[in-house]
């Protein structure tokens, strides 16, 4: 039987000729049950499972001009490890708002929790 | 030509609903600070990336994957994800593999299906000669 249909570790290949011309997929689409391979519409279809869309975390990783390529799983877990690192962060940012007696967090207490939180330290210089 | 790093950020609308179910309730978040997470976030992912494919260089692999990722979660300290993102992993292999079992069963209905029209066409260009000859009309048998 040709072996065309989807397997569960597909490489997606990172390289520069598709960059741009992806979708974006926000979790709200239809299940597309094959799965070329930019992985695409597998994307979307588990974008339930992550927030945040395959498609443009996997731009983002195609930047580095180190890495070739990337399969979907890696993709996946990045996109997902992302969502826990914003819960964290935001987590982590609104004791400093709560030390200012503040209901709204604001960028001094994301900058407070980047110096003083030895896992945040990879973002020291790196925001605006 | 390729995109780089400050042309991608990730979907505001996204980061803010994140963001907004970590936090408590009556809890707000100003533009400039939603900005700055978007922003970490993404150098996150940079970082992330780089980390995982030492990994997979150091395994003499081409491709990163799911383990690399792991590693370099560990790596960062952020070992708290490890466990979530092991359950993750888990759901997300099954959803594979069920993706897969569905196409594979549509397409074999997909073959069955055009077996089956095939043997109704001759059927019926048989019954169309027959009507010339005779020009007597027959009963479509169709199943």
């Amino acid at each position: 039987m040709a072996a065309t249909v989807a397997t569960p570790v597909t490489p997606t290949e990172l390289d520069s000729d598709r960059c741009g011309s992806e979708e974006e997929s926000r979790g709200t689409e239809a299940e597309d049950s094959s799965q070329p391979q930019t992985g695409l519409p597998a994307a979307v279809s588990h974008s339930r499972l992550s927030k945040l869309p395959l498609a443009r975390i996997k731009a983002l990783m195609k930047t580095d001009p180190d890495v070739s390529l990337a399969s979907q799983e890696s993709v996946f877990i990045i996109a997902k490890a992302t969502e826990l690192f914003v819960e964290m962060i935001a987590k982590d940012a609104l004791v400093y708002a709560q030390q200012g007696k503040r209901k709204t967090l604001q960028r001094k207490d994301l900058d407070n929790a980047i110096e003083a939180i030895d896992e945040f330290a990879f973002l020291e210089g790196t925001l605006d | 030509m390729a995109e780089r790093p400050e042309d991608l950020n990730l979907p505001n609308a996204v980061i803010t609903r994140i963001i907004k179910e970590a936090l408590p309730d009556g809890v707000n978040v100003s533009k400039e600070a939603r900005r700055a997470i978007s922003q970490a976030a993404s150098v996150f992912v940079l970082y992330a990336t780089s980390c995982a494919n030492n990994f997979a260089m150091k395994a003499k692999r081409k491709t990163l994957n799911a383990g690399d990722v792991l590693a370099a979660m560990e790596e960062m300290e952020f070992q708290r994800f490890l466990e979530p993102l092991r359950a993750a992993l888990a759901v997300y292999q099954k959803g594979q593999k069920g993706k897969k079992e569905v196409s594979e069963q549509k397409r074999r209905e997909k073959e069955k299906k055009s077996g089956r029209e095939e043997e109704e066409e001759e059927r019926m260009e048989e019954e169309q000669e027959n009507e010339v000859e005779e020009e007597e009309e027959e009963e479509e048998v169709e199943n």
